[in-house]
């Protein structure tokens, strides 16, 4: 927000503020909306980094093991909070829209400053939500890799975010703390000190607004944000699998009745999954390398584990998945249970093509080479013959068609 | 308005000054991740979609919002404009994030679990749900309404008909 006086600029921009005629454009309605966003904001950068960090973990950091459905609950809860942020955003925005008016651009060099803030903020935080929301679709007209650039755009518009609190904390504090609205229009806003020693409102100023049409205005936002999470969450939210009519997924739906993210066809494992001659080999630290065929590992001691498959896209599914610990594997080899271990798959290409557990993970009996999905052989889309599968781990670091495991 | 900064009412230039101070930074590192990941993010893209959503935003779809609020106001009854109001909103929201889904763009048909419903009549079915539910608080309102205006044993005067309205 900023300000400038109604008097000022252009007449043609004078004429034009005078249009907004709603009371609903005021530092109340912005500051309700405001701290709604902040949170949702929070929320999604936090669980944003969390994830980074479960893919990408740098040297000072270890991800966790446990709890197993840990990260399923917060990239759920970074696509909810963000789906959930869009009407509130667009609400923001329609709210403050007058202060794109103020005249001059800029009063000072401070001034200046804030409002240039503005622009990574205000279309930081709407790329971030629409890139979100098209990456669910799987919708990519751009030509930047998604996930790269969600990224550091979340901290450019964090940054911002923390410029625009820093300046409207106490603006907003006073806002809420008054039990009647005052109208921030360019200029017409008294400041708080005349508001709280009871001095006569700005003339230019109309009455405050009746709270009830503001109390329907913020309802109705958060109605609508609310139907949006209903109709998207049920790929992850499973009762609301029947009323999510905008979901990426539906619970059930998929081989074994399991959705698949990446296809063998799409991976071009078809005819290397299915080669008879397929051996997992272990390799790399360890006192004698090992090659296993299928029935090498069907012939060993199997281990059952019911644990999600958690996609950064919001979705997941829980499944009952058998297997051989990878602990166990790298003890056939003479390798310690608290190794690291790189995973490779026989995809020939693709950024997901293999994935890393770090010694906590490879230690954790649930870490699985699985080979069978509710009690059947693993369908050639869920990684046959054999597919990583462990508690708290992303989808795409579940690494399907697992063909080496190399201990570091 | 602290004399002389030129900062609105609504700015404390302490905050502002705290803020920038930890804000900069943040954002400098953001930049500058996009540009060493340059390979990846594509900046000179990366920043045309942002500046886009902002510039788009504010000239075209809210002036849209505004155009149709002044418009609903004028044609909906004062009472009833806040759950239609918000019925238009939510309809407005729905369509937005459905129409990639929609439209398919994602779809793959060698992956029958991605994208696996009728997202048209999906939508359509959501927006119908949000519209009776509009015509069900619009009904009750107005009943609410004319009970009150007709109070049974005594009367509690004349009130505004149109009440949180405008």
């Amino acid at each position: 927000m900023s300000g400038g006086s109604p008097a000022s600029g252009p007449r043609w921009l004078a004429a034009l503020r005078r249009r907004y005629t709603s009371d609903l454009h005021d530092t109340r309605s912005a500051a309700w909306l405001g701290i709604a966003l902040g949170v949702a904001f929070g929320v999604c950068f936090a669980t944003g980094v969390w994830s980074h960090l479960a893919q990408h973990p740098p040297g000072w950091f270890t991800y966790p093991a446990r709890p197993a459905g840990l990260y399923r609950i917060t990239q759920g809860a970074h696509v909810i909070t963000g789906t959930a942020a869009i009407p509130l955003l667009l609400a923001k925005l329609w709210v403050v829209h007058p202060h794109l008016l103020a005249w001059p651009p800029a009063r000072s060099l401070l001034h200046g400053v804030e409002r240039l803030a503005l622009l990574p903020l205000v279309g930081g935080a709407l790329f971030l939500l629409l890139s979100g929301t098209a990456n669910v679709a799987r919708w990519y007209p751009w030509s930047f890799f998604f996930p790269r650039a969600h990224f550091w755009a979340a901290w450019i518009t964090i940054g911002a975010l923390i410029v625009h609190v820093g300046a409207k904390a106490a603006a907003t504090r006073d806002a809420l703390r008054r039990g009647t609205a005052r109208r921030a229009d360019p200029g017409s806003a008294p400041s708080p000190a005349s508001a709280a020693s009871g001095s006569p409102p700005d003339p230019v100023a109309p009455a405050s607004p009746l709270p009830a049409d503001r109390r329907a205005f913020l309802g109705g936002v958060a109605a609508a944000s609310a139907a949006l999470v209903v109709a998207t969450a049920g790929g992850t939210v499973s009762p609301l699998g029947r009323l999510s009519v905008l979901a990426q997924r539906r619970p059930g739906v998929g081989p074994q009745g399991l959705p698949v993210n990446k296809t063998a066809a799409a991976a071009r494992v078809l005819a290397p999954a299915r080669d008879p001659a397929y051996r997992l080999a272990i390799e790399g630290a360890v006192a004698r390398p090992v090659a296993l065929s299928l029935s090498d590992l069907q012939a060993l001691p199997q281990r059952e584990a019911t644990l999600p498959i958690a996609c950064v896209e919001g979705w997941s599914a829980s499944a009952r998945w058998r297997g051989v610990p990878v602990r166990d594997l790298l003890a056939l080899a003479g390798a310690g249970p608290r190794a690291e271990v790189t995973v490779e798959s026989l995809q020939p290409s693709g950024l997901y093509r293999s994935s890393t557990l770090n010694p906590g993970q490879t230690a954790d009996a649930d870490t699985l080479l699985a080979l069978a999905l509710g009690g059947e052989p693993l369908h050639i889309d869920h990684g046959y013959p054999a597919r990583l599968v462990g508690p708290n781990r992303p989808g795409v670091s579940q690494t399907k068609w697992v063909h080496r495991l190399v201990v570091r | 308005m602290t004399a002389g900064d030129g900062l609105p009412a609504t700015t404390s230039r302490r905050g502002l000054l705290v803020g920038l101070a930890v804000g900069l930074p943040v954002i400098a590192f953001g930049v500058r991740g996009a540009l060493v990941d340059g390979s990846r993010t594509h900046p000179g893209e990366l920043a045309r979609w942002i500046v886009g959503a902002a510039v788009v935003n504010d000239l075209v779809l809210v002036p849209v919002v505004l155009a149709a609020g002044w418009l609903g106001r004028r044609l909906v009854p004062g009472d009833l404009w806040p759950s239609v109001r918000a019925g238009l909103v939510t309809t407005g929201v729905l369509a937005l994030v459905g129409w990639p889904f929609v439209r398919g763009y994602g779809a793959d048909p060698r992956n029958p679990s991605l994208l696996p419903r009728s997202y048209g009549a999906g939508l359509a079915a959501a927006i119908a749900v949000v519209w009776v539910v509009v015509v069900a608080l619009s009904l009750a309102r107005r009943a609410r309404e004319r009970h009150r205006h007709d109070p049974p044993t005594h009367d509690r005067g004349v009130r505004g008909g149109s009440k949180g309205c405008h």
